[in-house]
């Protein structure tokens, strides 16, 4: 492992199916989620992927990365762009430090246009 | 309709104050839910609750529903979340939490309201299992 190395990249398939999957999972059961004229009413161009279900594809991206054995101490996301279902979403990090069993990666989530619509960091403690 | 300043002053009065606390239990039922919910397989997640599962114990907004007067509705701006120890199914989690800090800034259709809140973790045995620290905004 070395600083600069890109860990390997998951693409997630979301589906509206999936978003009415994860609200009820979370709770979250705001209706631009899975509502088109609700979120078409609120001045979107339909609805949306939960912030926090990219969240969880990018903690997947980490813990699919650093195994069994790790420990994810920090782990952080800003929303920067709105991600619709029907579309894939590329979850990709790469290793920023090193120290010792201390590892800092730069996460971040991309449209099928190559845009960072979600970005991160997470900070892991190896085995 | 409250202007601003009124929401500001509204949502700075729950500065500091901690809100409701909830408490669940980690069920194995809930947490396979939650991971077919976000896709993923991992086996890890048989015992274990993945990384964003705190978030399906308490809703975000659960501490901020006094700046719903505000606004048509929410946006999630961002969320850091600080592990201490894993929390693993059958655990009695209990959640606190509370704004600590409220802004304005102009956005491109009006005024955004920012609400900084914090969520402790702990489970059965009082142990600090995570914090949450997140922005919501209401535009």
């Amino acid at each position: 492992m070395r600083v600069g190395e890109e860990i390997p990249e998951l693409i997630k398939h979301p589906t509206a199916r999936q978003l009415v999957k994860y609200a009820g999972a979370q709770g979250d059961f705001y209706e631009i989620h899975y509502d088109q004229e609700y979120a078409r009413s609120v001045g979107l161009p339909g609805v949306i992927l939960h912030g926090l279900l990219k969240a969880a594809f990018l903690g997947q991206l980490v813990t699919d990365w650093i195994g069994d054995g790790a420990t994810l101490k920090t782990f952080e996301v800003s929303y920067r762009g709105i991600d619709l279902p029907g579309h894939p979403f590329h979850c990709r990090g790469k290793v920023t430090r090193i120290d010792g069993k201390n590892v800092e990666l730069e996460v971040w989530g991309e449209d099928e246009d190559g845009k960072r619509t979600t970005v991160g960091n997470a900070t892991v403690e190896l085995s | 309709m409250i202007t601003t300043a009124e929401a500001i002053a509204l949502v700075k009065t729950r500065i500091g104050v901690d809100g409701p606390e909830v408490t669940a239990t980690v069920e194995a039922g809930h947490v396979r839910r939650f991971v077919e919910a976000i896709g993923d397989p991992n086996p890890r997640w048989d015992t274990e609750a993945p990384p964003t599962f705190l978030v399906a114990i308490a809703p975000v907004t659960v501490h901020l529903s006094d700046a719903e007067v505000y606004g048509k509705g929410w946006l999630n701006g961002g969320n850091r979340f600080e592990y201490f120890a894993p929390v693993m199914i059958g655990d009695q989690v209990t959640a606190k939490g509370r704004v600590v800090d409220v802004y304005d800034k102009p956005g491109s259709t009006g005024n955004l309201l920012f609400i900084i809140f914090e969520t402790d973790y702990s489970n059965q045995r009082g142990e600090l299992v995570a914090r949450l620290r997140g922005t919501m905004i209401r535009r």
